[in-house]
């Protein structure tokens, strides 16, 4: 669909010459039925029990994984001293950046009233909370002492003891709780009245019964709408400082540390560009193959991945001036500490690590996002978006091994060598992933149909007026 | 003198009581079971009459139903009687057969199949005298080693020996120890010990050998064909009981060998005196020293260590007004004393003979280079300078042609008398060993030999080669092993009886200064074990006499006045007054030519030392040895076939090469590393490892066996050696920069592209501890000019000023405690970096202190060790002639520690005293706090590190110290433990903790005094004396972390010709 010529663009509404974001040709009901159907049907495409059960198949890597290190300890990865972090903590850092997209989405460009958000937002949220369900794995496994891991929420205890208050890790708990607490309140509140919709058009009593409790009593009044808007609207302002705020108490863990190649004051916002980065990104990896599988191209359409790509190059610029700022200050700030892990980290033994960063984060998206041709190639950006999160796995790979293996005193130089279990449990926590949003596209409409139908043209020709309001009644 | 015995005593009084009390019940029970009689009713028939009943009856519980005498009659019965599963009376199914017997073998393995310990359970009735359950009592032994006695002070709780230390009160000692002797008290643990006598693999009773071996003694007459093959013996009473045995049984043979010996000077000796004789050095009066191999620094392994190293240290202590000693070294393999060294000259074995020779003679050492002939001409000139005020001390491991020339030029300089005294040997039996030994083995083929007693020695993995000692082993009727293992001479002799540990048994040795100390055992024998003065004493008038009775019937020879008196005194100090040796006077004229030196054949040399951890392998199952980084090298858990870099270049290999090591067509594959400083065209090889299976769970398989290639003419060094690179490679475990293949190619380029180095070749390492200031030192010139030396160059040396940081002053500590007025605590540590000789004592102390876990080899190769404390060994300036440092690293107790500040739970805190504690049940495993660490001293349980099951080493715990369990954080603790005993008993007494009251375990072990540990607050401590001095500095002192322990920076006093 991607043309030369913008003006003969099918996507531009002839009448207000507005780019549309959704193809033409769609009016309230076409598009209930597209997106229930996929939910409501009984015929489960085979396709999709394949993907659930390589998904589910992966994810058991996760439990061997676990259960072994529940067994055996920490000790079954590669962590040692010096690198006492490792795989556990690069993923946790990897996950949580890739939830941000879906905050994003659902908060900000809300807020900012992008309603091309609309058709990406569902499935962008589910990613973020399914992104933080496997995030949040890490915290918890990666301690010495999983068992005891509760110590680090405040609760009243008999020990009189708090947590140590001055902790990143302390903060990272709050952060990050927080964060999965506001995301799924978020996601299922969008989800309401979707939820009435799926309830009436339920057949099998099971369906009605399961959605109908969901929905909470949604009968689509006006009333209803106006308490949705503004939970809504309140739900995004509080999910907007989120957005801002986790990752950069995440970049607190390194930064408030005294170790060089950790202590810098550029952590927090490139830390938020990267995660925002590695999030749209991985919105891109799974909106491709969803369109696709479900003929969606005419509500995920082009300019959903154009736009999209659009945020990559910039949040990518933005983690490129990180990088250099930080070589930058290794070389301004004289102080030997920074200029040596520079150097280390540049050409140290481990110095691979960073130019596959650079090749994957900076060379090869940085220079063909420009290309609007490439920005709308849907297997350039699939490929993209792959290159993209392993730049940003990557890192966190530099940030978190290469300053920990030489640091301050030559004596106590190592390396560091991630184990099979590593992998593992990196590999499992995909497989969770995938094995999750299998279940969600299968059984949660996910695109939202409400905020689809309000895009769609008829909902524009009185805006407001009271004929608007009838027609989404009526369909839903 | 108390030992278990009184334990034992109280208990076994209890348990008596206790079986008259339980034994009533026991008969009254037997008579019920005696009167069942054969039951009226089964159970179907109960079955069947219940069925009959009609209407509902109930019944509330069995006692109601049981109401009728058949059925309680049926219920006395243990079995009910059911068809099919009667009781087994008559007829025995194959099955039920097979059950009973399964079950009573399974009880019979549970039983074992001698007696168990008593484990009493109860607390003492009578409880002992002195003993206060939770305070320790100490006791002082000695440790016999082959080299001489060390005098020891053995920390017991609840009579279980738990430390050693050094005897403060031994005129030698002074409270100094060492790593080897630290470490027997795992030695004594072993779980792998042998634990019974055995005949041809069966247990027997003692009594039995006894017998045996007196019969078969009887019938030879004169005790023809029977040889005593004996480690060194260090015990006067020991030899008394061979003299009375020679005099039984004048035909008895005795033979001492030990792999690592002192024949060289014995031989010397004996051609220099006419009599063997040992030599003392008293260094703290010696300007200059001059070691000719000799690695005095390194450990025990060299007679007189204690004292040496003190010495040195001592007059090696930069003061105003007065000029450190300046030491010269000359060796092949570096050593700690080489690294220790103002110059250190690198060696083959066979050129050290010659250049010693030439010194002697004053002749220029043939074939030199222009470097040793510098070396040569400057050190002659010292020497004769300071003559009467140097010394020159030759290696146990070189030549005899060494200790020749070291007797005469000591002679020539004016030595003897003043830095030097000869006096008798240490051991009371001299001999030529390895003489010895080939007579022995010539005797076994000549079929004289009937019976050998092999006392506490290994000949089937030691002995040299080219004897054949296995095949001469299989030739001897009757072999008997005394040893604490069933290693590999002991599971294949006749009889084997376990050895008791010297912390178990009674005896007596002499310290390198010939002073008499009484071994008391510590403990009942773990295992029963036997000692040689048993075996004797079997042969002996009264064959029952025990190990006491002959030490304290021997120590009426010197014990002097009031004998009962004398002997308590002994045994409470340690030592025996008067029982030093007084130096000889008179002797020959010692000539340098009456040795020739080792002729090389040219071709590769192969030099032999024992391990600096593992000595001649006798400690192969210790596991703090084991994962102790040796000395220099900072190898662990490995040996390796060490040169080089020139060696290794024109051998072409790189390290971690496996080698083929051929040496008279015998071969070994050893894996290849490169050590800085090592002499070129020579390759040293560390014995004591690649030991069998039979040696334990440690030691089993680590490592290559050198004695494989050890022969009777090469006991020390051979010449015509071959390498060949194996195929693949083998991956050594260096704990220093566990990256190691980064440091051989680091070298290696520089070696090959010299031209990209200006500098001369540098260890990155080495060139980065410059550049971080982790390491300062000074030329005394320099010192003497710039008294502030230490901190001045680089930015990095300094701690910010207090305005230019945002921190608080929280570390400005109250002086005093306003409520008491009595001086706030505030501990602090100094270490000084003159005295550290890198030996490793420190290390293995604390193991034992803190309960430090062994993690193994594949653990520490990924950099897991635990070791608290570790000796940081960094290289400077070129690779073949480098220098290094040694800097014991430990946690810093920081003042704003990153450490705590990080830790989300909480888990390690700041003490008002300035600790800086973990609180190992807090903690979760984050391990943020190691991350933040710029020390990187913390070490975490990665796994379950520590031992929960072994019974043996529950004993030796430390019970002041928590064992830690998986997933926790863990680091020194400024012996924590200690302070707090030292605070109880100062409240106990209203007074301040004095200077001195808290002694840390590293500080006591370490010989040279360079760690110094106090209250910084009180100003006359000497540890607030020693911070106070300009060379004092703190390790990265510009992160303002503010270190309380704090390092005093080095002086050396290099020779201007040389420098």
């Amino acid at each position: 669909m991607a043309t030369k010529n913008p003006i003969e663009d099918p996507m531009i509404d002839p009448r207000t010459g507005e780019y549309a974001v959704i193809a033409p040709g769609h009016n309230f009901k076409s598009v209930t039925q597209k997106i229930a159907g996929i939910v409501l049907t009984s015929n489960t495409p085979l396709g999709w029990f394949f993907g659930l059960l390589v998904g589910g198949g992966v994810a058991t890597f996760l439990v061997i994984g676990c259960t072994w290190l529940f067994l055996k300890g920490v000790g079954i990865w590669g962590v040692t001293i010096p690198g006492a972090w490792g795989f556990a903590i690069i993923n946790f850092v990897w996950w949580i950046g890739i939830g941000h997209a879906g905050t994003l989405i659902s908060a900000i460009l809300l807020l900012f009233k992008q309603t091309w958000r609309n058709s990406i937002n569902r499935f962008a949220e589910a990613m973020t909370i399914f992104a933080v369900v496997c995030a949040g794995t890490f915290p918890l496994i990666h301690v010495g002492r999983p068992w005891l891991a509760y110590w680090l929420f405040p609760y009243p205890n008999t020990m009189n003891m708090w947590p140590q208050f001055r902790s990143p890790l302390a903060w990272d708990v709050f952060a990050v709780s927080t964060y999965a607490t506001i995301s799924i309140v978020f996601w299922y509140v969008g989800m309401i009245p979707d939820f009435g919709t799926m309830r009436d058009r339920a057949t099998l009593p099971l369906a009605k019964y399961v959605y109908g409790m969901l929905s909470l009593g949604w009968r689509g009044s006006t009333r209803h709408w106006i308490r949705y808007e503004s939970a809504s609207l309140l739900l995004a302002g509080l999910s907007t400082p989120l957005v801002l705020s986790v990752h950069t108490v995440i970049s607190f863990d390194f930064a408030v540390a005294s170790l060089p190649g950790w202590h810098t004051t550029i952590f927090p916002p490139y830390f938020v560009a990267g995660a925002v980065y590695s999030g749209f990104a991985m919105v891109i990896t799974l909106a491709i193959p969803i369109r696709k599988f479900y003929h969606l191209e005419d509500l995920v359409t082009l300019r959903h991945l154009d736009n999209m790509a659009k945020v990559m190059l910039a949040t990518g610029s933005i983690v490129a001036y990180g990088y250099g700022m930080e070589v930058f200050m290794a070389w301004y700030s004289a102080s030997h500490w920074e200029f040596f892990m520079m150097w280390n980290r540049m050409f140290g033994p481990m110095g691979w690590g960073y130019w596959i960063l650079i090749l994957t984060n900076i060379a090869i998206p940085l220079t063909t996002l420009w290309s609007r041709k490439l920005r709308v190639n849907v297997g350039y950006l699939f490929f993209l978006s792959f290159v993209i999160n392993t730049g940003m796995w990557f890192e966190r790979f530099v940030i978190v091994v290469t300053s920990l293996y030489r640091d301050f005193l030559p004596s106590s130089w190592g390396t560091y060598r991630a184990t099979k279990w590593d992998y593992m449990i990196y590999v499992g926590t995909m497989g969770l992933f995938t094995f999750l949003f299998f279940l969600f596209v299968r059984f949660l409409p996910m695109i939202p149909m409400s905020e689809i139908r309000m895009m769609l043209p008829q909902t524009k020709v009185k805006r407001g007026g009271p004929e608007a309001e009838t027609v989404i009644e009526e369909t839903a | 003198m108390k030992t278990t015995g009184i334990n034992r005593t109280g208990t076994d009084d209890a348990m008596a009581d206790m079986k008259l009390d339980a034994a009533q019940p026991v008969t009254a029970q037997a008579q019920v079971v005696t009167q069942i009689a054969p039951a009226k009713l089964t159970l179907a028939e109960v079955r069947a009459k219940l069925d009959g009943q009609t209407g509902r009856r109930f019944w509330k519980n069995l006692d109601e139903l049981a109401d009728k005498p058949e059925f309680q009659e049926l219920m006395r019965e243990e079995f009910p009687r059911q068809s099919g599963a009667g009781e087994w009376v008559d007829a025995v199914s194959r099955r039920g057969f097979l059950k009973v017997m399964g079950a009573s073998l399974a009880m019979a393995g549970l039983a074992g199949c001698t007696k168990q310990p008593d484990e009493p359970i109860y607390p003492y009735v009578k409880q002992p005298e002195d003993l206060v359950l939770g305070k320790p009592m100490y006791f002082a032994t000695a440790y016999p080693f082959p080299t001489g006695a060390i005098p020891v002070l053995v920390k017991s709780d609840a009579f279980r020996p738990i430390k050693i230390e050094g005897n403060p009160d031994h005129p030698m000692a002074k409270g100094k120890s060492d790593a080897y002797t630290q470490a027997t008290l795992l030695e004594m643990y072993d779980p792998d010990r042998s634990q019974h006598v055995t005949y041809r693999g069966e247990n027997v009773a003692w009594a039995r050998f006894q017998s045996a071996f007196a019969t078969a003694a009887k019938q030879t007459g004169d005790g023809k064909g029977i040889y005593f093959l004996s480690e060194t013996i260090t015990s006067p009473t020991l030899a008394v009981q061979w003299q009375q045995l020679q005099k039984a049984y004048p035909a008895a043979k005795l033979v001492q060998w030990e792999p690592v010996n002192q024949d060289s000077s014995r031989a010397a000796s004996k051609a220099a005196f006419g009599s063997y004789t040992d030599a003392q050095y008293k260094l703290e009066e010696a300007d200059v020293i001059l070691s000719l191999d000799a690695d005095f620094l390194s450990g025990i392994a060299h007679p007189g260590f204690l004292t040496l190293a003190a010495g040195y240290a001592e007059r090696h202590r930069y003061e105003e007004g007065k000029t450190p000693n300046r030491l010269y070294v000359i060796e092949s393999m570096p050593t700690v004393t080489g690294f220790k060294a103002e110059h250190r000259l690198a060696l083959k074995p066979s050129a050290i003979a010659a250049f010693a020779q030439a010194l002697a003679s004053g002749s220029s050492p043939v074939g030199a280079t222009a470097e040793e002939q510098k070396f040569f001409a400057a050190l002659s000139a010292d020497l004769k300078k300071s003559g009467g005020k140097c010394v020159v001390i030759p290696g146990e491991q070189a030549s005899p042609a060494v200790h020749a020339a070291a007797y005469s030029l000591n002679a020539q300089l004016g030595n003897v008398g003043k830095t030097v005294v000869y006096t008798e040997t240490v051991n009371p039996l001299p001999s030529d060993q390895t003489a010895d030994l080939k007579s022995l083995v010539s005797d076994i083929y000549a079929g004289k030999v009937q019976w050998l007693v092999m006392l506490g020695v290994n000949p089937l993995y030691s002995a040299p080669m080219d004897l054949e000692f296995r095949a001469a082993f299989d030739k001897v009727p009757v072999t008997v092993h005394l040893g604490t293992h069933v290693d590999e001479t002991g599971s294949l002799s006749t009889w084997h009886i376990n050895k008791a540990h010297y912390l178990e048994m009674w005896s007596d040795a002499r310290a390198y200064d010939g002073t008499l100390t009484i071994i008391q055992p510590m403990i009942d024998p773990l295992y029963g074990g036997k000692s040689a003065h048993d075996v004797f004493q079997a042969l002996l008038e009264n064959p029952q006499a025990s190990a006491y009775d002959v030490v304290q019937a021997n120590a009426k020879n010197y014990i002097k006045g009031d004998f009962a008196a004398g002997w308590r005194k002994a045994l409470h100090d340690g030592w025996v007054e008067g029982t030093a040796f007084s130096p000889k006077t008179g002797g020959g004229a010692p000539s340098a030519g009456s040795f020739p030196a080792p002729s090389s054949t040219g071709g590769l040399e192969i030099s032999f030392k024992p391990d600096p951890s593992l000595y001649d392998g006798r400690f192969a199952n210790v596991g703090w040895l084991q994962e102790l980084p040796k000395q220099v090298t900072n190898l662990s858990w490995d040996n390796a076939a060490l040169m080089s870099l020139a060696t290794m270049e024109a051998q072409k290999l790189e390290e971690n090469d496996p080698v083929e090591i051929e040496l008279n067509g015998r071969k070994v594959v050893a894996p290849a590393l490169m050590v800085p400083g090592h002499a070129d065209g020579v390759v040293t090889i560390h014995l004591g490892l690649g030991r069998r299976v039979e040696v334990g769970r440690v030691g089993a398989g680590v490592g290559f066996n050198a004695y494989l290639l050890r022969t009777t003419g090469g006991l020390l060094s051979s010449s015509g050696a071959k390498l060949t690179k194996q195929p693949g490679t083998y991956d050594l475990c260096v704990t220093k920069v566990h990256s190691i293949e980064h440091r051989g190619k680091l070298a290696q380029s520089d070696l090959n592209k010299p031209e990209l180095d200006t500098e001369g070749t540098f260890s990155l390492p080495g060139h980065e501890a410059e550049e971080r200031g982790v390491i300062r030192y000074a030329t005394v010139e320099e010192a003497k000019k710039t008294p502030g030396f230490a901190h001045e160059g680089s930015p990095l040396r300094e701690t910010p000023e207090h305005e230019t940081s945002f921190f608080p002053d929280a570390w400005n500590y109250k002086k005093t405690d306003p409520s008491s007025l009595k001086i706030q605590n505030a501990w602090g540590m100094s270490i000084d970096l003159n005295s550290c000789i890198g030996c490793n004592a420190c290390i293995v102390s604390c193991y034992a202190e803190n309960n430090i876990p062994v993690v193994g080899r594949e653990q520490v190769k990924i950099g897991r060790n635990m070791q608290w404390l570790r000796i940081d060994t960094y290289f400077e300036g070129d690779l073949h002639a480098p220098k290094a440092h040694f800097q014991p690293m430990a946690c810093q107790h920081c003042e704003n520690a990153g450490c705590e500040q990080v830790c989300p739970v909480g888990a390690t805190v700041h003490t008002p005293e300035g600790l800086n504690t973990m609180v190992y049940n807090r903690c979760v495993g984050t391990r943020y706090c190691s991350n933040n660490c710029p020390y990187k001293v913390r070490r975490f349980n990665f796994l379950l590190y520590s031992d929960y099951e072994t019974e043996s080493l529950k004993f030796m715990r430390n019970p002041d110290v928590s064992v830690r369990s998986r997933g926790v954080m863990e680091k020194c603790s400024y012996c924590v433990q200690r302070i707090e005993s030292a605070k109880i008993t100062a409240d106990k007494e209203n007074r301040e903790v004095r200077d001195g009251d808290v002694v840390t375990a590293c500080q006591q072990a370490c010989p040279t005094g360079a760690i110094v540990f106090g209250n910084i607050n009180d100003k006359d401590s000497k540890v607030a004396k020693r911070k106070a001095e300009e060379r004092n500095y703190q390790v990265l002192a510009d992160l303002n972390f503010r270190p309380r322990t704090s390092y005093t920076a080095g002086v050396i006093n290099p020779n201007p010709e040389l420098a």
